[in-house]
């Protein structure tokens, strides 16, 4: 009896704001103590964050993605796309994608789209003929397109979580980076063939390519250019491991935001150092809490129990997927998406490994719910970030939203259903 | 300019704290992103490099981190689920975020205290954690920043309190 009330109570604690990582203490000095284990053993499981060396890259590209969200990289990223695939039929839409999708991919999905990106691409959509309400979900479901490409940090995060837990097979980040790239592809393929859809009665006219443009959107965005390919480049042609790309690349973007652009002051480093590390500190504290949760859970073979008791009622691996696409997509839209990785992975992979799912797939498949969860309604968090800064009510979002989420929904179950999409580049 | 009316000695000295701790904060990032990028060219140009370097930057994560969670508390950002927030009336907000305060704030003394004892007993034990600097003093960050998030929410707690009071008069 016990056990449950103490549950039920912390689950209202949880629904009610209590911070996360305090929710995640409590049931694992509940979890010790009724095992008659002494409480400070949380404090060697916290200490396990400086045993990890792939965790220096959480702080190191925190910091840059704060930067560029701080300079106007956004503004030389939307010239720079729009000069090389504006001329194509429904140019601006699938600039607007591509733009995001890289933006989102270094700056994480934390609403920085939206917020730095959202507020050059809105405007310019409306201005170029699109409608307004098209305008505005596109907008808002961009704003966690490219979590699924390289270096996003959800991704290092699974990566790392993944390797914490002894399920027998390997997550390299990696290979989490490689598998990604496809399914984001066919994210952007399949909202840009939606959006010429759905404006085929309202043609947008086409801008014709101007060599002397893209010229100079390259020529303005040249020192940022490189980025991807030192991060890509770097990892895969050898040269560095996963923390020394993510050194290079915020002590590169430091000194070419500072230095060269001169876009952000010295004496302005500091706060967003700060802010960065403030960002940083919410992720780590819960991870570090969660890895004491999560030895405790393994202990009681929670996640055995939990597969025999799924595995009595669903014995058919497409069934599971299905069930597991529709949890994650209700835990995307009310948890953040660290916490989600956090706290879901440990009970999920295991179980999902025993059903054969391999788990850079499924990594992907847990990216791709949240990403979606990010605006779906009623809670999805950037369906509220759009409604305060483009000043639009919520239901508007709700409406705007939702053909979007549809055709993201579609990919879902492309990536979910055809493992080989995530999995050829890496030949598992 | 007008001139500001003078802090209350509570208030300068918050101040201060936080200006320190925003600076210790950055000179530790800073330090770690310098030793990270000056090993990958001592490796590769050398072929040789600091041998305790990479545990250090490893210890700088925990410490940075800590120290972030630390700054967070001062406004009490941590993440959390905050779907009853708009389904509450003001009152009850304040009450509710009064008892998750209070909770946040007893869960972590209880893991200062237990970590206080771990850093105790491998103080007592030795060793070191790199180069010369012994592993209880890079462990020590742990019961330091339980302390101070707690510290943190009880005063946020205590704040929350007194406008209930307030209302209630």
């Amino acid at each position: 009896m016990i056990p449950y009330i103490s549950a039920l109570i912390l689950i209202l604690l949880a629904i009610f704001g209590t911070p996360l990582f305090a929710v995640i203490l409590a049931v694992a000095m509940l979890g010790f103590y009724s095992l008659d284990v002494n409480l400070s053993v949380i404090a060697i499981e916290i200490y396990r964050i400086a045993d990890t060396p792939v965790l220096v890259a959480l702080p190191l590209f925190t910091f840059a993605g704060y930067i560029l969200g701080e300079s106007r990289t956004s503004q030389r990223l939307v010239r720079f796309t729009r000069a090389f695939l504006g001329w194509m039929p429904g140019g601006l839409a699938i600039v607007a994608f591509v733009a995001c999708a890289f933006f989102t991919a270094f700056t994480g999905a934390s609403g920085v789209t939206i917020v730095a990106l959202g507020a050059l691409l809105y405007p310019a959509l409306t201005e170029a003929g699109y409608r307004e309400k098209f305008s505005i979900g596109l907008v808002t479901s961009s704003g966690s397109l490219g979590l699924l490409l390289p270096p996003s940090l959800p991704l290092i995060l699974y990566g790392i979580i993944a390797q914490q837990m002894d399920i027998g097979a390997n997550v390299a980040i990696s290979d989490l980076f490689l598998a990604g790239i496809f399914p984001a592809l066919l994210m952007v393929l399949l909202l840009s063939f939606w959006s010429l859809w759905e404006n085929r009665h309202n043609p947008v006219p086409c801008t014709t390519f101007s060599g002397k443009e893209a010229l100079a959107a390259a020529r303005e965005a040249i020192w940022e250019i490189p980025l991807p390919f030192f991060v890509l480049g770097g990892i895969y042609g050898g040269f560095f491991a996963i923390s020394e790309a993510a050194a290079v690349t915020a002590m590169y973007v430091m000194v070419v935001e500072v230095f060269i652009y001169k876009e952000i002051k010295i004496s302005q480093l500091p706060s967003i150092m700060r802010d960065s590390m403030v960002m940083v500190g919410g992720i780590l504290l819960i991870l570090g809490v969660a890895l004491a949760s999560t030895n405790l859970l393994i202990d009681a073979e929670v996640p055995m129990r939990l597969f025999h008791l799924i595995q009595a009622h669903v014995t058919n691996k497409i069934v599971f997927l299905i069930l597991l696409n529709i949890l994650l997509l209700i835990l995307g839209a009310i948890l953040d998406i660290f916490s989600a990785l956090v706290i879901m992975i440990p009970i999920i992979l295991p179980v999902a490994v025993n059903y054969g799912i391999d788990p850079v797939h499924l990594g992907i498949i847990f990216l791709a719910n949240m990403q979606i969860g990010y605006f779906t309604p009623p809670v999805g968090m950037n369906l509220f970030i759009a409604s305060y800064r483009f000043d639009k009510s919520i239901t508007e979002l709700y409406q705007a939203a939702i053909p979007f989420m549809i055709v993201l929904l579609a990919a879902l179950l492309i990536i979910t259903y055809w493992p080989a999409l995530s999995l050829f580049l890496i030949q598992r | 300019m007008k001139k500001h009316p003078r802090k209350s000695f509570l208030e300068r000295s918050q101040m201060i704290i936080y200006r320190l701790e925003d600076s210790i904060l950055v000179g530790l990032l800073l330090l770690m992103i310098i030793m990270a990028v000056l090993q990958i060219f001592l490796r590769n140009l050398f072929v040789s490099g600091i041998v305790w370097s990479d545990v250090l930057v490893r210890i700088l994560v925990l410490w940075v981190g800590l120290m972030g969670a630390m700054v967070a508390s001062r406004q009490g950002n941590h993440i959390n689920i905050d779907i009853m927030d708009r389904f509450l009336s003001e009152r009850t907000k304040i009450v509710v975020k009064f008892i998750v305060e209070l909770f946040t704030a007893l869960i972590c003394l209880i893991v200062a205290y237990f970590s206080l004892q771990f850093v105790q007993m491998e103080f007592a034990h030795g060793g070191a954690g790199f180069a010369k600097v012994p592993v209880w003093l890079c462990e020590a960050i742990i019961p330091f920043a339980f302390t101070v998030i707690a510290i943190r929410y009880i005063i946020l707690a205590l704040t929350n309190f007194k406008k209930i009071v307030k209302a209630g008069s």
